[in-house]
């Protein structure tokens, strides 16, 4: 009984489908001409037909002679076939067998001698006066140092670092180009993460473990526990069954080719390319509530990379109103900074990078 | 089995259904969670005089301007030997080009009008990159002798406009100016500008003084002084440089005051028969109210923002720490767990952290954490630092900075909450236990 509701059940959800979506399976008609009829009289058509007929045969066209054939054959010498040397095969070397290694035999490490007596330690020097002068130096501000992802070592001193953009300059095709000596430039220094005075101490306590409840020790029955029944683990199994199944068909809503605009989609290389070019932009203030800001613009993008119309908020996670605003001019800021003469993309997967969505998330930034 | 088979049959369903759902394109998407921290650059041309008598305060007011956004250390300025362009009309267009030239990302242009006494001085913002202004221009009238607030406050707006939070320049602090040796050291009252300007002395220097805190409206202050040979708190009014003394028995000592939120109560540590715990009091009736009963010393108390708990030091586990109570009273819990003595805890503006004093293997350092005791940052190390003190925005706290030795002499220093930006404060002589106002009305 319960077949045969299952497969009824089964036939109209498939009868509805076919309903709903039986369109997608419907084949394309076939392409057909259409060709424009116009009406003409009987005295036009006889014309027609009195034009269209065949012209008669004037003359009766003269058949060519046949070619003189001469009636001996000449005599042509045969050469017999001559056999084709083949080449002896080569004798192999027959290969030594395989000796077998020599294995020592694995022996113990000797025993460790541990001796219980504690080493004797070097006695501490023992606090030694200073004489500080009665004028104290005056104070200094300690220096500020940039952090960005990638460390860029002390510049050479007699470098500087360049505090002017320079943009590149394109060779001229026509002229020569005169080489005029520049002074030597190199990349401002910068560290990974934010070094305060108290590095050297722990940067954060442990805490001790908290005073959590004990807890609840399992508890043995007198009584033996019923063994569940077959019909609930099938019921469970049959459940989960269901639930895998549509997940599964869920999931192929979500694979790029059903979601992607068309063409080529970029690799992992050119967005982490992207990704790294807006990086060296974004400036963010760590201490302040922006911190806490996450934030998302859009941004459309002409074929050479640049930015074109406004940058536009679109979303935004945390933070208050004036913090959300900060967060968004800085992601602003980096964006428009850091596309100089256009952001290098493929240009052949122009249809995939046109509109950009870049979330500014600066979590990680804040325990740096 | 039959569902399975039925669960197959609507995965077909849905399989063949969904691709007809996803129909939009969805553009790229990419997340940037690395950047760069350093100061953005910035450029402040001399404002405009528009008057004949403005040419002086126009340059001085915006290198006030360009000094108080430097010293956050979030700005670096553009020198103006690099400008391109000048800004010589107040209400000319920018060209954004030149400045983009020179990667000034933010661009503050202003005029000063003097006439008499009376000064003007209006400024715009500028986000150089974007090629639009940041909020609306503004104005500030006021008297000659407070031009030094007014290009304080207009560094207050442009920093806010920037950063998205309150400023903290147009403030003040009040603190212990030292003079002599450590032996023979004489201690005196005064209040000042955030940046060191404009020091004025509150008290002369008969008797010790100690941990002044302003009130929550800038106009008192109050402070612990030895006068009357125990310590005792003192309410001074700022502004008529009139004080008294708030009422303790005979025999007790009492220290460490700071106002409610409201300024109405006072919160502070009385010490007698050797024990010290935390009272209120409020300030019109004298009324007090015991806090804390336990033997063990308990006293720096802070209130929150909001009025309803307070942080304080306790040694009631073995050790100095840090505990939070209501401002009622009862049981307290202890925040900090770390190795070594925390003290002076000083709740944020902003609610979120709490400052404080670490002492631990010989070294002193400033740090911040979270109330539950998470996130703990030490932000410096030194021979002694000591007292801690949130400014109004809550983003830099001031503290003292005593060197070793006999000749040692107190300094006081900034510090940006996330450990950046250490810097001594200008003071004419030496300085400790400083307490920053709120801003400014």
């Amino acid at each position: 009984m319960d077949t045969g509701h299952y497969i009824s059940g089964t036939g109209h959800l498939v009868f509805i489908g076919w309903l709903l979506f039986g369109s997608a399976f419907d084949a394309d008609p076939p392409p057909f001409e259409m060709t424009e009829v116009s009406v003409i009289s009987g005295a036009d058509f006889d014309a027609l037909v009195a034009a269209q007929q065949s012209p008669d045969t004037s003359t009766d066209v003269a058949q060519p002679a046949s070619p003189d054939v001469p009636a001996e054959v000449p005599d042509v010498a045969a050469t017999p076939d001559t056999a084709i040397e083949q080449p002896t095969p080569i004798q192999t070397e027959t290969p030594p067998e395989d000796i077998a290694p020599e294995v020592p035999e694995l022996s113990l490490p000797p025993e460790a001698q541990v001796d219980d007596t504690p080493p004797e330690l070097d006695q501490p020097i023992g606090d030694v006066a200073v004489l500080v002068p009665d004028i104290a130096p005056e104070a200094v501000a300690r220096p500020v140092e940039r952090v960005a992802p990638e460390p860029v070592a002390q510049p050479d001193p007699d470098a500087a670092p360049d505090t002017v953009e320079q943009e590149a300059v394109a060779p001229d095709a026509t002229g020569e180009t005169i080489e005029e000596p520049q002074e030597a430039q190199s990349p401002e220094e910068a560290t990974t993460e934010i070094v305060t005075e108290a590095t050297a101490a722990p940067r954060a306590s442990s805490r001790p473990p908290g005073r959590r409840p004990a807890a609840p020790q399992p508890q043995v029955a007198d009584t033996p526990v019923e063994t569940p029944t077959e019909t609930a683990a099938t019921s469970t199994t049959d459940a989960d069954a269901v639930a895998a199944a549509l997940a599964e068909a869920l999931s192929g809503a979500e694979t790029p080719a059903a979601t992607a605009p068309s063409g080529p989609p970029l690799s992992v290389g050119e967005k982490e390319s992207l990704r790294v070019a807006v990086s060296a932009c974004w400036n963010v203030d760590v201490g302040g509530r922006s911190a806490d800001t996450v934030v998302t613009v859009r941004v459309n993008l002409d074929r050479t990379g640049k930015i074109v119309g406004n940058v536009q908020q679109i979303a935004s996670e945390g933070g208050t109103p004036a913090a959300v605003a900060s967060a968004f001019q800085a992601a602003r800021r980096a964006i428009l900074i850091c596309q100089k003469q256009g952001y290098q993309l493929p240009a052949d997967k122009y249809e995939q990078w046109k509109v950009i969505e870049m979330t500014f998330d600066p979590k990680k930034m804040r325990v740096k | 089995m039959n569902i399975r088979f039925l669960s197959i049959c609507l995965a077909l369903l849905c399989a063949v259904a969904l691709p007809y759902q996803a129909q939009a394109q969805d553009p790229l998407k990419i997340t940037i969670d690395e950047g760069i921290i350093e100061p953005l650059p910035f450029a402040v041309p001399t404002f405009q005089p528009e008057s004949a008598e403005a040419g002086q305060m126009a340059s001085d007011l915006a290198r006030v301007v360009a000094e108080d956004l430097i010293g956050t250390g979030l700005f670096r300025e553009i020198p103006a030997s690099a400008f391109i362009s000048t800004v010589s009309d107040f209400n000319a267009s920018v060209q954004y080009a030149d400045w983009k030239a020179i990667n000034a990302q933010a661009l503050v242009t202003g005029a000063v009008n003097v006439q008499g006494n009376s000064v003007n001085v209006k400024f715009r913002v500028y986000d150089v990159f974007s090629g639009a202004e940041m909020g609306n221009g503004l104005q500030f009238s006021g008297t000659v002798d407070g031009w030094r607030r007014m290009a304080h406050k207009v560094a207050d707006e442009v920093y806010s406009r920037i950063t998205g939070e309150g400023g903290y320049f147009d403030s003040r602090v009040v603190y212990v100016s030292e003079t002599g040796p450590k032996d023979d050291r004489k201690k005196r009252l005064a209040v000042m500008d955030y940046d060191g300007a404009n020091v004025q002395f509150l008290t002369d220097s008969g008797s010790i003084v100690l941990a002044p805190r302003f009130s929550p409206s800038g106009d008192r202050v109050l402070y612990t002084s030895y006068e009357s040979g125990f310590p005792r708190i003192y309410v001074l009014d700022i502004g008529s440089v009139s004080r008294r003394v708030l009422e303790s028995a005979d025999g007790t000592m009492s220290f460490a005051p700071r106002f409610s939120p409201s300024g109405q109560t006072v919160v502070f540590s009385l010490t007698t028969g050797g024990n010290t715990d935390i009272y209120t009091m409020d300030i019109a009736s004298g009324a007090s109210v015991r806090l804390t009963n336990t033997p063990a010393i308990e006293t720096a108390p802070s209130f929150s923002p909001d009025g309803n708990r307070i942080v304080f030091e306790s040694d009631r586990s073995g050790t100095q720490q840090l505990y939070v109570m209501s401002a009622t009273g009862g049981e307290a819990k202890r925040i900090s767990f770390g190795e070594g003595r925390y003290g002076t805890p000083v709740w944020s503006p902003r609610g979120d952290l709490v400052a404080f004093t670490k002492q631990n293997k010989g070294r002193f350092h400033i740090g911040v954490m979270r109330l539950d005791g998470s996130e703990e940052r030490l932000l410096t190390a030194s021979f002694l630092d000591e007292g801690p003190t949130w400014s109004p925005n809550g983003r830099v706290i001031m503290f003292t900075r005593e060197t070793q030795g006999a000749g040692g002499s107190s300094t006081l220093y900034s510090v940006d909450i996330s450990g950046r930006n250490l810097r001594p404060v200008r003071t004419p002589d030496g300085g400790s236990d400083p307490s920053w106002s709120p801003l400014q009305k």
